[in-house]
């Protein structure tokens, strides 16, 4: 009997939970449909860029360390596949992430790799993961995720990666805040399989600014 | 004995000329019927050698599933066009092939399943060696330690550290790169430069996607081959405007093979068959003469059934002799009626059986020496032939006399007919001087010949199907062929551990790097057990303390928390031995390294087919029960010495045949050496003519060679007894006549675009156009300088 009921309680619960992804929480009128429309118009909106800089901290509050990590920074991105990544502190490092390479330095080895993308199958998925981020081309997150839209002001969205998806196995949901005039992220929030958590702040965002050649330099340039 | 035999045949027959003739209608319509239900062999192995070598690699080949499967490329034309377009077109694509034509498509397989299987702490403990272990051990160091967790600090500051850091935990000491590099023979094992991202074959280029289809049509298969080309095609033609694909495998092979073979047989044989027509109408102008050019087309339709019923399916290279064959068996029905037509007596007609048996004599022989040969094909070859010939003889001898003196259209008689081509004479000395020395010249010429062992030079597919082939291997490599290192054992275990010693001895001798090996990144149970015992012991033994202690001593300096490594260090004996997923990615590789048969297992390993590892190997193999190598080019190697073998023997055998049949015919040295001047003509103008022009030897045109020689020597036979005995039976004009159908029969062929029908033509066309040649001027000349004709005709 009790057994029954546990099984019972459980069927429910397990039930409620698979429906979260697409009932709860905020849709603009309920259906996946909208919400593709939405966010393809959210996107358009935060994609209508051809270059972007901002300044970024990056809070990490990991098991593996005793005290969180704070990271501050700056990111160049010029579309449709050029990513440059410069952490100031604690520790000067820089990344640049092309589609067919990363090169990056730190001041620690004072060394520049370079990695072909194509023969790092893990290491490429992680990147377009972060450009599609970055870059806000969230309708094509749907396919993978479950989305919920968490808030409307400021309007922060929900994104859980489904079974299929190969980031299920390290994240458990990415959260994004957006500005005001929703032109651009706030927040990026990384929940992890393992309880870590990621957050990255925008400051100083500026869309459409020149960018310099040395924006994109690794060696040196911090 | 054959005079008195022969007449009492002839006039028996002639006493049944009904029943005769009705006979042989009719058994000529049920053989006309019969080929429409005869099916025949398209694959080259029956020409192949039963060397054990290269029987064991063949049968090998078959029974593997390794060329039982179709790889497609599918590339994208339109640049606006995505890897997720491709990637779709590709998914759908795999899902329209279902059974029982295709068995199972692979389009690639996850990563997030190759991370989930082989998570470091389950995986690590089974496949780490010794060797490994001690590259762990030296990292064990307060040097090592503290470089390693500065570079997981400094991970922790990079973008990917986002989804990354928390792989770290489980690894402190970077173990998954010793995993890494056994893994990164995989892709390698495929003979492919292959990428995977999302869970696809994509090209270094990101525009093409590869899927590997299997199929249980068998390669060699030709009707089902053409089933299951036809329908990937249908199903090629459903994918979008901006993916275009190219298929490579055996298949495309074997069914380009067939059509091309099918379509050199129909244009020789039309051909021939105008020429044949053209040549009867312009020089006899009569209708009768017809009946001559019908006895070979019977034969051959009467001639394939009967070797089906004795050999089972013919294959077409032997078919493809046919219209050969068919221009060597007119020759007898064209000296009895130009012997009729120019109104032969009993005794001239009894000589005339004699020449006719004699020539058809020589020419089976030459055929049935291919019976000495190990090879099935020339068997087939043989059998075929010689019922060819025999069922002309028969009919030309007993059967066209009936058609031709049919009272109701009786023969258009002729005396003179060929008189004037035997009243020319060439200049006797200059015509045998000449001759001397150009088959001097060819005699050392033919030192140079060179023989061409590479059977894959006799592959006659379409040029569509090798410029898919190229495109291919532009785009994905694989150009340098793999050779297999089979490593076989009663049960799947018993293998694996044979493979994982023979796998340490490979890879000490060529490099862990040129042999990718099963036993390298999922060796035997025992081996992984032992493994699994070493690793356990390697910790116990104080590493694991001595780690932590490192660890500790160097993690202040980082900030790492007192349970940063936990993960690891929990996860450090917990590993399982025997635990295997069945839709895993060891169960997928498992398709491409291991073979069952009902009783015995083989574990296959790839290296580059090349001369240095091969050696390597080979000697290795050797020294292991149950180990072999298949290499194509040692294959080809072993096809070269064999044939070489057997020429020596079926050459001389050949030769030796004729010669005793000469002697047995004129009992007289003399006339026997003129007689096979024509013989050695042929032969040594061939060799010379092709080592000339640069022109390789290869199994198939020796072969026509050795056919032909048995025609040739039929010129000389007849010419000599012409020209000794004075007949006037019209053997000049026999001789021609045959030369000329001969030379069309196998001249047809050199319109023919399979590479093995058109090296046939040319051998058979130089040996018989030389030998022909020499007949009518140097035979007549020898006649004339030995001197006086005995007396045998009037």
């Amino acid at each position: 009997m009790t057994c029954k009921l546990i099984r019972s309680i459980a069927a429910v619960l397990l039930a409620v939970l698979l429906a979260c992804p697409v009932f709860a929480g905020e849709n603009p009128d309920g259906g996946t449909e909208n919400l593709v429309a939405f966010l393809n118009a959210l996107g358009k909106k935060v994609s209508d860029f051809k270059t972007l800089k901002t300044d970024f901290t990056q809070e990490k509050e990991m098991a593996m360390f005793k005290d969180k990590l704070v990271l501050k920074g700056r990111i160049y991105l010029e579309k449709p596949n050029k990513v440059a990544w410069h952490v100031d502190s604690p520790l000067r490092y820089s990344v640049l992430i092309t589609d067919k390479l990363i090169r990056q330095w730190d001041e620690d080895t004072n060394q520049v790799q370079e990695i072909s993308l194509t023969k790092n199958p893990i290491f490429q998925n992680v990147l377009n993961q972060l450009t599609v981020w970055f870059s806000g081309d969230y309708s094509s997150l749907i396919e993978g995720n479950a989305v919920r839209i968490v808030k409307r002001d400021p309007l922060e969205i929900e994104f859980l990666p489904l079974e299929k998806n190969i980031t299920k196995k390290v994240i458990k949901s990415i959260t994004i805040t957006f500005r005001d005039d929703q032109k651009y992220l706030r927040q990026i929030r990384i929940l992890e399989q393992s309880g870590d958590i990621t957050t990255i702040h925008f400051t100083n965002t500026r869309l459409n600014a020149p960018l310099d050649k040395s924006d994109f330099e690794v060696k040196g340039h911090v | 004995m054959f005079d008195r035999l022969f007449a009492f045949l002839f006039q028996l027959i002639h006493n049944q000329k009904r029943l005769v003739i009705g006979s042989v209608l009719v058994l000529t319509i049920a053989a006309g019927i019969g080929l429409f239900f005869i099916r025949y062999e398209g694959n080259i192995d029956l020409m192949l050698p039963p060397d054990p070598e290269v029987s064991r690699s063949i049968n090998f080949l078959r029974d593997s599933s390794l060329s039982d499967k179709i790889i497609v490329s599918l590339a994208l034309t339109d640049p606006t066009k995505s890897k997720k377009d491709l990637f779709l077109a590709a998914d759908e694509l795999a899902a329209s092939l279902r059974p029982p034509l295709f068995t199972k498509v692979l389009s690639g397989f996850s990563v997030a399943d190759v991370m989930e299987e082989f998570s470091l702490l389950q995986y690590a403990p089974q496949v780490l060696d010794k060797e490994d272990l001690d590259s762990i051990n030296k990292d064990i160091t307060a040097p090592r330690v503290s470089e390693r967790l500065g570079a997981i600090y400094r991970q922790s500051l990079r973008p990917e550290s986002i989804f990354m850091s928390s792989l770290s935990r489980t690894d402190p000491l970077n173990i998954k790169m010793l995993i890494l590099a056994k893994l990164r023979a995989l892709p390698a094992s495929m003979g492919y430069d292959v990428a995977i991202e999302e869970g696809h074959f994509i090209s270094r280029d990101g525009r093409h996607a590869m899927l590997i289809i299997q199929t249980p049509v068998p390669v060699m298969d030709g009707q089902r081959s053409k089933e299951l080309v036809t329908e990937l095609e249908n199903r090629l033609h459903e994918l979008p405007g901006y993916v275009k694909a190219d298929m490579v495998g055996g298949h495309l092979h074997t069914v380009s093979n067939e059509r091309v073979m099918k379509r050199d047989i129909k244009v020789a044989s039309a051909i021939a068959s105008i020429a044949f027509l053209l040549l009867f109408i312009i020089v006899f102008r009569d209708a009768r003469a017809l009946f001559v050019f019908v006895i070979p087309l019977i034969a051959v339709a009467w001639a394939i059934i009967i070797a089906t019923c004795i050999e089972g399916r013919l294959s077409y290279l032997v078919i493809g002799f046919g219209t050969a064959i068919a221009g060597i068996s007119i020759d007898y029905g064209l000296l009895v009626y130009i012997a009729m037509k120019r109104g032969a007596d009993a005794a001239q007609t009894v000589k005339l059986a004699k020449l006719v048996s004699i020539d058809a004599l020589t020419t089976m022989f030459s055929f049935a020496v291919l019976y000495l040969s190990m090879i099935r094909g020339y068997h087939q070859l043989a059998l075929f032939s010689v019922l060819c010939v025999a069922i002309c003889l028969m009919l030309s001898l007993f059967v066209l006399p009936l058609l031709l003196s049919w009272k109701q259209y009786a023969i258009v008689s002729d005396p003179t007919i060929g008189d004037r081509l035997k009243s020319f004479r060439w200049p006797t000395k200059l015509s045998v001087v000449l001759w001397a020395l150009l088959t001097l010249c060819a005699f050392v010429l033919s030192f140079s010949i060179r023989f061409d062992s590479d059977v894959k030079k006799l592959d006659g597919s379409e040029p569509a199907v090798l410029q898919a082939e190229q495109r291919f291997h532009e785009v994905w490599g694989g150009k340098t062929n793999q050779a297999i290192l089979v490593v076989q054992g009663a049960t799947y275990e018993e293998a694996m551990e044979k493979n994982d010693i023979v796998y340490r001895e490979a890879a000490r001798a060529i490099g862990a790097g040129n042999i990718s090996s099963l036993a390298l990144f999922w060796p035997s149970e025992k081996t992984r057990k032992d493994n699994s015992e070493q690793w356990d012991r390697f910790w116990r033994e104080g590493r694991e303390e001595k780690l932590k202690r490192l660890i500790n001593g160097a993690s202040s300096a980082y900030g790492f928390s007192d349970r940063a490594f936990t993960p690891f260090f929990d996860g450090l004996y917990l590993h399982d031995v025997n635990e295997e997923n069945p839709n895993g990615v060891i169960a997928r590789l498992q398709e491409r390294f291991v073979l069952r048969k009902n009783d015995s297992v083989s574990i296959l390993s790839f290296f580059p087919d090349e001369q240095k590892p091969f050696e390597a190997l080979k000697d290795i193999a050797d020294k292991h029960q149950g180990a072999f190598i298949v290499s194509g080019r040692a294959m080809s190697s072993s096809i070269s010495d064999f044939t070489s073998k057997e020429m020596r023997i079926l050459a001389p055998a050949a030769i030796l045949f004729n010669v005793v049949l000469a002697w047995l015919f004129f009992r007289n040295w003399t006339e026997t050496f003129i007689s096979l001047v024509p013989l050695l003509t042929g032969v040594v103008w061939l060799t010379g003519l092709m080592a000339f022009f640069k022109m390789p030897l290869n199994v198939v045109n020796v072969i026509a060679a050795i056919i032909t020689t048995g025609v040739i020597v039929d010129y000389g036979l007849g010419m000599t007894y012409e020209y000794r005995y004075n007949l006037r039976i019209g053997t000049v004009m026999a001789v021609t006549l045959s030369a000329v159908t001969n030379v069309i029969g196998a001249g047809a062929l050199l319109f023919a675009g399979h590479p093995a029908l058109h090296s046939t033509a040319v051998a058979m066309v130089i040996c018989m156009v030389s030998g022909y040649l020499s007949s009518i001027i140097v035979v007549p000349s020898l006649c004339s300088i030995l001197g006086a004709t005995k007396n045998g005709g009037h």
